[in-house]
This record gives C-alpha cells, structure tokens and sequence, in this order.
C-alpha cells in the first residue's frame, strides 16, 4: 500500500513539475497566440496530476506537514532543472524567481498543502 | 405511396389521422409506423469518407455511423466530426473512441459522452475543437497531423496546410516526454506507448517527414529495435530501452534549444 503510494506521489510530482515549468516558460514567451496554446498544456499536465492526487490519501485534506515539505523540495529541484538547462542553452527571459510561489500555489490547487 | 401524420393525443389511445381520400391504405390494411426523422436521415446519410484506412471490420463501420447518427441529432451547425485512434486499428484491442468533433460553438460533452456510452455501450473520448485552433494545431503540433492521418469523417476534410515549426511549443510538447526517464517503473504499457510515440512524432516533425501513425510507429520499432506490442505489454528492456531513449530525447531537446536560440538572436 505505501509503495503505492510512493508511485502515485511520484507521478504526481513529475506531472505537477511539468505543469510548474509550462507556466513560467509562458511567463517568458509574452506573445498571446503561444500563450493560449501554453495554458492548454498547463492544463494538460495539471489535470493528470489532479488525477493522481486525487488517489492519494488522505483525498479530502491536505497532506502530512513531513510529506508536504518532501514533496515540495522535489518539485522545485525537478522545475529548477529544467530551467536552468533551458537558460544554459540559450533560452531567454526564463525567471527563476518565480518557481517557489507558482509551486506553493499549485500545491494548494492540489490541495497538498492548505 | 408514402403519407406523413402526426401522432395526435387520443382518450383511451393515441392515433394518426390519413386523408379519406387516398390513393392506397384500403381499410383494413397493415402499415409500418416510422419516425419521419429516421426516414429522412437514412434518405440524407452519406458515406463517411476514409483517410489511409486499408480496411476497417463491418461492425466498426455500423458503430462509427451510429456515432454519426447520434452526434448528428444532437449536435447543429458542427462542421465535421472525426474518428481517429486505435479504433481504427485491426482487431478489437481499443479502450474507447476518440471522436474529434469540430465545431465553433459550446457544447454538452458530459451528455454526449452519456448517449454515445449508453446506446453503443463504448467510452468515447471526445474533443471538442473550433475550426480556428484546428488549422492553429496542424500548423505547429506533430500531433494533430498525427490524429489525422489515419481517420474516418462523416465530410470530407480539406487542410493543406504546410507546418510551420514553433521551436517554444516543440519543447513543451517534448517536455511530456521526459516523465519516461524518471517514472519508467510506474507507467503502464499503453502510457510509455503514448509518450515514445509524442517524442517520436517530433523527431519526425523536425525532419520534416511525414506524420502519420504507421510511420511513427516504423520509427519507433527503428529507433528502438522493439516491436510495438512489446511497449504496450510493458516488456521492455529498461536498460536498453532507457539508453537509446534518453539519446534520442536529448539530441531532440538540443535541437530545439539550438532553434530557439537561434530565433532570439
């Protein structure tokens, strides 16, 4: 049951990192056209990370304090990589300030944390 | 001889009214009642068209016109309606059927995944999208070329459109990908399928090939050296498998970057 768990945690958080980086990736675009098409993969990837979220327990509140700093300390790893390979490869206007609030508030969308 | 009438509400029963002065229906005679909108529909149904379908089993071809028949009732002023997906494909291994619905307006789509599942008793995963966003994704997304290449359509579909490639929406597209290198242990068959297949469709995409599911497939099982099934059924190597999958992801994802490196210069 726990290492169901363990799977289901990390599945959310590949998906939720994805959907951390599509926003601030459309943060950097600026241009409407792309950004329409960037708040569909947000969507996308949110959705799926709903979807497992919702298989977690407990479904109805937020998660242990112990695993919500967990969680939370692995998503903005993954998104910070991800950026900043992009920046090292010549992306521009990627701001790196922004990944921790974008993180807490998808964390309570999810309702990981409160 | 055909008349048309209308059910009217009687006491103890209801009834049609026909003209006393008639040619035929002598009294006595038994008819067959019919709704006057079944009549007209099988009078109006076309034949849906085919786009690279070699063949496809008659009881798909009656379940796919009965999709249409349904969406058609329900649904005014759409402009076309499109099955694509594995259940296409040969043989009976589908999960449910996806059904791209064009049209510009809201629609329903809880109730028309409600009719479709209880009169044919198959999930049908619906798309609902407006013509504008459906030129918009053929322009720039390897996977809308991918989904119409291989369909069956109640009108014919007419897009000549030549991709324009959008390096910042390839590396979201690619970026769903890499849930692979990490999840490898946790995802199913058919969701490593779906993302080997996303990150092939845009190698291909990149090299300007041609998109479409058999060719995808073809590169994959190239790339790879394994069959698809094998993928579906979880069978794969993890060792090998990743090796060759994070080459080729990498060497995707540096070509884009190069790209959009080069477009902000």
């Amino acid at each position: 049951m726990t290492q169901n768990r363990n799977k289901l945690i990390n599945l959310f958080i590949g998906n939720i990192s994805n959907a951390v980086v599509h926003k601030i990736l459309e943060e950097a675009i600026g241009v409407e056209e792309i950004k329409n098409k960037y708040y569909k993969e947000i969507k996308t990837s949110f959705d799926i990370a709903k979807y497992y979220r919702d298989k977690i327990n407990p479904i109805n509140q937020s998660l242990p304090k112990r695993d919500i700093l967990e969680i939370k300390r692995r998503i903005t790893n993954n998104v910070q990589n991800e950026l900043i390979l992009r920046i090292s490869k010549g992306y521009k206007n990627i701001s790196l300030n922004l990944v921790e609030g974008i993180v807490d508030e998808f964390l309570k969308k999810t309702r990981v944390s409160e | 001889m055909e008349l048309v009438g209308k059910i009217s509400k009687g006491s103890k029963m209801d009834q049609i009214y026909i003209p006393k002065n008639r040619y035929g229906f002598p009294i006595g005679n038994y008819v067959i009642i019919t709704p006057l909108t079944r009549e007209l529909e099988s009078k109006n149904k076309r034949k849906p068209y085919f786009y690279n379908i070699q063949s496809i089993e008659p009881i798909k071809l009656n379940i796919i016109n009965e999709i249409f028949s349904i969406l058609n009732q329900k649904i005014r002023g759409y402009e076309n309606i499109i099955i694509t997906g594995s259940f296409l494909d040969k043989g009976f291994y589908f999960n449910d059927i996806d059904i791209l619905i064009i049209c510009n307006e809201e629609l329903n789509l809880e109730n028309l995944k409600f009719l479709i599942d209880n009169q044919i008793g198959i999930k049908p995963h619906i798309i609902l999208i407006n013509n504008q966003s459906l030129i918009q994704g053929l322009l720039t997304d390897p996977l809308y070329h991918s989904m119409l290449s291989k369909c069956i359509s109640k009108k014919r579909i007419i897009y000549n459109i030549k991709p324009k490639i959008n390096y910042k929406l390839l590396d979201l597209q690619l970026l769903k990908s890499k849930i692979v290198i990490k999840n490898f242990d946790i995802l199913s068959g058919n969701e490593k399928y779906y993302y080997i297949q996303n990150l092939v469709a845009i190698w291909l995409f990149l090299k300007s090939k041609k998109i479409t599911k058999e060719e995808i497939n073809r590169k994959i099982k190239e790339l790879f050296k394994v069959d698809i099934d094998s993928i579906k059924n979880n069978l794969l190597d993890k060792k090998m498998f990743l090796k060759k999958y994070k080459e080729i992801y990498n060497k995707t994802f540096n070509e884009i970057m190069r790209n959009i490196k080069n477009d902000t210069k």
